[in-house]
């Protein structure tokens, strides 16, 4: 039925359909969790998904900053009047969806939702698959120099048509992946999460009418955006505030690259995001093709913090009027510029995007905080190829209320346990723990990374490793010091003991060696020598800081374990100044 | 008049914040006496034996009389919650000190990345210390344990201040000699302190779960055991000789010895014995397929049982912390009688903050102001003016002010309006948690009979049934009550189980029938700690299965008899389907665990049948429903005077002392001789 005049969600319905709609959600992802069979999905649970309103506005989507515009890209191949229940829509192409994904491993499936021949929405699951071919196993490799090395592109496809599979195409996608069985086991796991988002929102508007549902995702973007909109203004004044910052390299001897952020407010309140003035594009894969919803999705999460009860969606975007990108520079590159490592910009930006809170607010924003890490070892073992994508936690950013995280990689994506790791590949953990004095000082500490030390247990072996923020490590912020940078070591405390280049590929590994892995804190929040002294001795005997750094950074003086009152005293009578931001020393700007 | 049997008396205890309750039951007659006294926090061993003598007293019976004593306790939950546990340290596999400050690195899926706290882990990571020594991924020894080094770390242990010791090493699921060895030197270097080792506790792999669980298992032990220790005493002191028994979460009960040294078993067990009364009830009224809804007046608990047999879960949290121990399968959300409904940001929540019981809802005019579920059941005219019995009055203006103010007037709704949208909420919530125990596992609650139980259950049994499209709703004869009927009605239960991890194609068929022989030989020295009688024993073969590259395992009966394999994994394949809607042909299966599924059957009370009258007997009155289509006026009947085959038709208000349930129209209610009560829509 029909009915042509507008129906109005009313507030208690609203809330029932948020409600409804964030089960749906957790229900996807146990479904995915349970059946996925690659360890990036099942373990590490590099997944997500989102409910889209009939026009394709994402309406509920998942905690992340990352997300573009999703249906948009189908939209263009098939138009909304074509589609018919029991569709099923894929595709991973990052320049044909204008950074929708931005790197080719995101499998983006995505059905429309019908209530009797009227569509009512689109549900996406969205998982990181773990190889699709290209030039190395996992896909992504520092070497790369062209997107088409970045494993198989599928533009925006139909893969189901009115409930009939075009099993044709999945064929051909898994037989381009060095591990098939993973690639077939992901794909039906993914596609059986969809079709349960896809009854449960069909469930929705049954219940409540298609266009009681269409008022309520209205409702729910419009609620996002005036929020926004107003943290914005809270937050920004009239003017233009600018903030830069830089990526060490692409690792293949280029960089650093510089990010180059201007947020403007209008007189009349419009809010222009300009990153024209960003370098130019790498020869390296760390182009980061950032559709234009990316900065709104990202400052919309920020400040969505302590906001119970509202989600984040399109209305993120939509709080910014303009976003200004330049084609060949780092930030929109032109194809077939490669993309596979994109993780690290994008982490950049997001810190960038708290420089510009930082600055606008006097330093009442979160420090910055690590790229994640990831390892990649491939080689033979017991006959068989195998390929230990390991994702390794950093330390994020002190805030204005409260330490950063120690040892967190990234939103919902958990570490492979070490049991699991020598169960499963041919590699034994010698050491895991807290990589100690790499959470920057400050009143409120920055979170420690981690330090993680293989042995090789094959014969021979290929390592892949990916670090940012080694040169330029994360800024402190209102009198917090920078965060420790990350580093990876082969065979330390050996006569061949060597430093391997932070981002790059193709060090070969044989049997017996060590690889000892540190990864980067976050950035310190206000100044050290007013962290009170019992939690400086609570982090020294926790591993967290030496009893040296706790003398130089804190000004706390420990002897024996203790606390020394009067050498605390002594130091701290030796306070410094301080300016804004720190990163090696206390500057204005750290780019 | 035969005189009656020696020891037939069961006796449960439940210890609340206010009260303590007792049931005591006459297991041959089903005759049963209950009684109440307030709780003695400090120690509440001293209520709970007062309590006894006074249900004896009401029986007329013998302290010699009693066969058993069940009791359920929230020592360990409440400690873990409150983050109260002993002080306790963690010895580990050197190298691996920051394993529970690390946990899995992540970050809650539903929580923000830049305003998200990391929990405070139960030991401070300067109580984390190592000890060299290594086990392989696949059992074998790499190095030695450092036996001087566990000595040491034991003695700085109790120099800062610990109290109970855990002992994780890695793999040791795979070979636990060190990690015995190293509990043997500490039993030596510390007499008398709380230890474990984790290949007690919980030999799976993972090793931030596991040292997790083995932390909290030794940080409440010394509480634990403190507590049924004096249990124990009182009970001897008081002439009992009877065995104590304590329910833990897997559903079932276990002697006090066993909870002595696994008091973790016992931290889900509060909403367990509630669903055990509720499978016991509704096996005694013919109904095997339940869902069960525990409404208290924080929090609801979940629970399908299909076929009289209540699932267990190895995904269990309890507070922050993930716990992998065997538990009732159920979900549990922040809604209940006491959730306070507010407005931010334009949009209405309820819960999950609580008024509690103090000071509880605003119509107890207590001093609450918040406005609750509770007030809006009783603007919509579904409490009678008072509860208990007619000793608590409530009061309408307090709930109408509470609602208006903070509801109505903030999103320009009527009153009524308001209410029945704090209980729409609050309903959505609860029918949110249904889907996840039913359609989400492949099962449509259609088929079910939903039993609401707990003081606020009955009030929301229709209104759930409804909106699930569920006909039958079975109210148990004491919805408040219930927990003390499971502990009458459960069994000893215990699981055991071995890694066996191969695929189901290749597996030699003698491997697998000697490992689940030597299961059940574990099974069979339980038994006799128990002290289980031969023809009460029952054990249960489960593999737990997957595809092979998959995570997640499902369980599935293992057969008696040889089954062709293809057979098996034709059931994998079913039930793959049926959970996930897809199966992968041509993808090998693996069996990754084999479970013994132990239970010692001890004799159910009988169910007597409820005395009283017809629906015309136990009219109490008339009262005012406002209903969405319009008022209408409903019966408010004394439920205590309806007896079986009594009949009525909705709209009604049942009440009784421990709750209030609540038939709208359009439903048709029926005592059965069990004394449930079968609501079916017409």
């Amino acid at each position: 039925m029909n009915r042509r005049h507008e129906a109005i969600c009313d507030p208690v319905s609203l809330e029932i359909i948020r409600g409804a709609a964030r089960a749906a959600q957790s229900e996807m992802e146990a479904l995915l969790e349970r059946t996925a069979m690659s360890a990036f999905i099942r373990e590490k649970k590099d997944f997500y998904t989102a409910i889209f309103d009939a026009s394709g506005a994402m309406a509920v989507g998942s905690d992340l900053p990352i997300f573009g515009d999703i249906v948009g890209p189908v939209l263009q191949h098939y138009p909304l009047e074509t589609m018919q229940p029991g569709d099923l829509y894929w595709y991973n192409d990052c320049y044909g969806s204008r950074g929708a994904v931005s790197h080719s491993n995101d499998q983006v499936f995505l059905a429309p939702v019908f209530l009797d021949t009227i569509r009512v929405g689109f549900v996406m699951g969205w998982a990181h698959f773990s190889d699709i071919g290209g030039l190395r196993p996992g896909s992504l490799s520092p070497d790369a120099t062209d997107h088409f090395q970045e494993g198989i592109i599928i533009p925006p496809v139909r893969l189901v048509r009115g409930g009939e599979t075009n099993d044709d195409l999945l064929r051909a996608f898994w037989r381009n992946s060095r591990f098939p069985l993973q690639s077939q086991g992901d794909t039906r796991a993914l596609m059986a999460a969809v079709r349960l988002g896809e009854a449960r929102v069909a469930e929705l508007a049954a219940r409540f009418g298609a266009d009681v549902l269409a008022d309520a995702f209205a409702q729910l973007l419009a609620r996002t955006e005036s929020l926004v909109r107003a943290k914005l203004a809270a937050a920004f004044p009239v003017g233009t505030t600018r903030f830069a910052d830089a990526i060490d390299g692409d690792g293949q001897g280029n960089g650093p690259f510089v990010l180059r952020l201007a947020l403007t407010r209008t007189a009349d309140d419009r809010f222009i995001l300009d990153a024209t003035e960003t370098d130019d594009q790498a020869p390296g894969p760390v182009n980061l093709l950032m559709h234009p919803d990316v900065p709104g999705m990202a400052l919309g999460l920020y400040f969505l913090q302590g906001e119970v009860g509202q989600v984040l969606n399109a209305g993120g975007p939509r709080a910014i009027d303009e976003v200004r990108l330049r084609e060949g520079s780092l930030l929109w590159p032109r194809s077939p510029a490669p993309l596979g490592l994109r993780g690290l910009t994008m982490m950049r930006l997001l810190a960038a995007l708290h420089g510009l809170v930082a600055v606008a607010r006097g330093g009442e924003a979160p420090a910055a905080h690590s790229a994640y890490v990831l390892l990649a070892l491939r080689g033979e073992h017991a006959g068989k190829r195998f390929l230990m994508s390991d994702g390794v936690a950093v330390g994020y950013g002190a805030r204005p209320f409260a330490d950063g995280v120690d040892a967190v990689y990234f939103v919902a994506q958990e570490n492979y346990p070490v049991e699991f790791m020598e169960l499963t590949y041919p590699v034994r953990l010698r050491h895991y723990g807290l990589h100690r004095d790499s959470g920057g000082a400050g009143r409120f500490r920055g979170g420690c990374g981690v330090v993680r030390e293989y042995e090789v247990l094959c014969d021979l072996a290929q390592v892949a490793i990916r670090i940012d923020s080694v040169k330029n490590p994360p800024w402190g912020v209102a009198g917090g010091r920078n965060g420790g940078s990350g580093r990876i070591l082969l065979n330390p405390g050996t006569p061949e003991e060597r430093l391997l280049p932070p981002l790059s590929d193709g060090t070969v590994l044989r049997r017996g060696d060590v690889l000892r892995l540190e990864t980067g804190g976050g950035g310190g929040w206000g100044h050290p020598f007013d962290r009170p002294a019992e939690l400086v001795l609570e982090d020294v005997r926790g591993g967290a800081v030496s009893p040296e750094a706790a003398a130089r950074d804190y000004g706390v003086a420990i002897a024996a374990g203790a606390l020394d009152t009067a050498g605390t005293v002594a130091l701290r009578a030796q306070r410094g100044a301080v300016k804004l931001f720190h990163r090696k020393d206390y500057v204005d700007a750290v780019a | 008049m035969p005189s009656p049997e020696p020891r037939a008396l069961i006796v449960a205890v439940d210890i609340g914040g206010t009260f303590t309750d007792i049931t005591l039951q006459d297991a041959v007659t089903g005759e049963a006496w209950t009684a109440k006294t307030p709780s003695t926090p400090r120690d509440p061993s001293e209520a709970f034996l007062t309590g006894v003598g006074l249900a004896l007293v009401q029986a007329g019976r013998d302290a010699t009389a009693v066969g058993r004593v069940l009791h359920g306790t929230t020592v360990a939950t409440n400690l873990i919650l409150e983050g109260k546990t002993a002080p306790a340290a963690l010895l580990t596999t050197a190298g691996f000190r920051h394993v529970l400050e690390i946990g899995r690195a992540d970050l809650p899926r539903r929580d923000n990345l830049w305003a998200w706290r990391k929990p405070r882990r139960p030991v401070a990571p300067a109580m984390v210390l190592e000890v060299a020594g290594r086990i392989a991924a696949d059992g074998s020894e790499l190095a030695p344990l450092d036996e001087e080094a566990v000595a040491e770390a034991v003695r700085a242990a109790v120099a800062g201040g610990a109290q109970a010791i855990a002992i994780c090493f890695l793999h040791s699921f795979a070979n636990p000699a060190q990690e015995r060895r190293a509990l043997e030197i500490a039993q030596a270097t510390a007499p008398g302190l709380a230890l474990t080792a984790s290949s007690e506790v919980l030999p799976v792999v993972r090793e931030y779960e596991r040292s997790m669980a083995t932390v909290l298992n030794a940080a409440v032990m010394p509480a634990v055991a403190t507590y049924v220790g004096r249990l124990e005493q009182r009970l001897e002191a008081g002439g009992i000789a009877a065995p104590l028994l304590l329910m833990k979460s897997n559903g079932g009960v276990a002697g006090a010895t066993a909870i002595r040294r696994a008091p973790l078993q016992t931290a889900l067990s509060g909403p367990a014995a509630g669903v055990v009364g509720a499978a016991a009830m509704a096996r005694a009224a013919g109904v095997p397929d339940i869902i069960t809804v525990d409404i208290g007046g924080t929090s609801a608990d979940i629970c399908l049982i299909r076929e009289g047999k209540v699932g267990l879960t190895q995904s269990g949290r309890v507070g922050p912390w993930p716990l992998p121990l065997p538990m009732v399968d159920m979900v549990t959300i922040g809604a209940g009688g006491g959730s306070i409904a507010r407005v931010t940001g334009g949009a209405l929540a309820v819960g999950p903050e609580s008024a509690g019981a103090d000071p509880g809802p605003a119509c107890y005019g207590r001093g609450g102001t918040s406005p609750t579920v509770t007030d809006a059941h009783l603007v919509l005219g579904h409490l009678p003016p008072a509860l208990l019995g007619g000793r608590m009055a409530l009061d309408p203006a307090r709930a109408e002010a509470a609602i208006r103010a903070a509801v109505a007037e903030p999103l320009g709704l009527s009153l009524e309006a308001a209410a029945r949208g704090i209980l729409a909420i609050a309903d959505n919530t609860m029918v949110g948690a249904i889907r996840i125990v039913s359609v989400e596992r492949g099962h449509d609650p259609r088929g079910f009979a939903l039993v609401p139980f707990g003081g606020a259950g009955p009030l929301h049994g229709v209104a759930l049934a409804t909106l699930l499209g569920m006909t039958r709703v079975l109210v148990p004869p004491s919805p408040g009550v219930l927990c003390a009927q499971g502990l009458l009605a459960a069994d000893l239960k215990s699981e055991f189980s071995r890694s066996v991890a191969q695929p189901l194609a290749g597996a030699a068929p003698a491997a697998l029938e000697a490992a689940f022989a030597g299961l059940e030989a574990e099974a069979a020295d339980w038994f006799a700690l128990e002290a289980v009688p031969p023809a009460d024993r029952a054990t249960r073969r489960v593999a737990l299965m997957r595809y092979e590259e998959q995570g997640f395992e499902l369980p599935l009966p293992w057969p008696e008899a040889a089954k062709p394999r293809a057979a098996l994994a034709a059931d994998f394949a079913a039930a793959h389907r049926a959970l996930y809607g897809f199966d992968l042909p041509g993808v090998a299966i693996e069996i990754v665990t084999l479970r013994v599924e132990a239970s010692g059957r001890l004799p159910a009370p009988a169910m007597p049948a409820p005395r009283g009258g017809t629906a015309a007997d136990a009219l109490l009155g008339r009262q005012r429903l406002l209903r969405p289509e319009g008022a209408v006026e409903a019966v408010i009947l004394d439920r205590s005077r309806l007896g079986a085959g009594a009949e009525f038709a909705g709209p009604a208000i049942l009440t009784q002392l421990d709750a209030t349930t609540l038939v709208p129209p359009g439903w048709r209610g029926r005592v059965l001789p069990a004394g449930a009560l079968l609501l079916e829509a017409e």
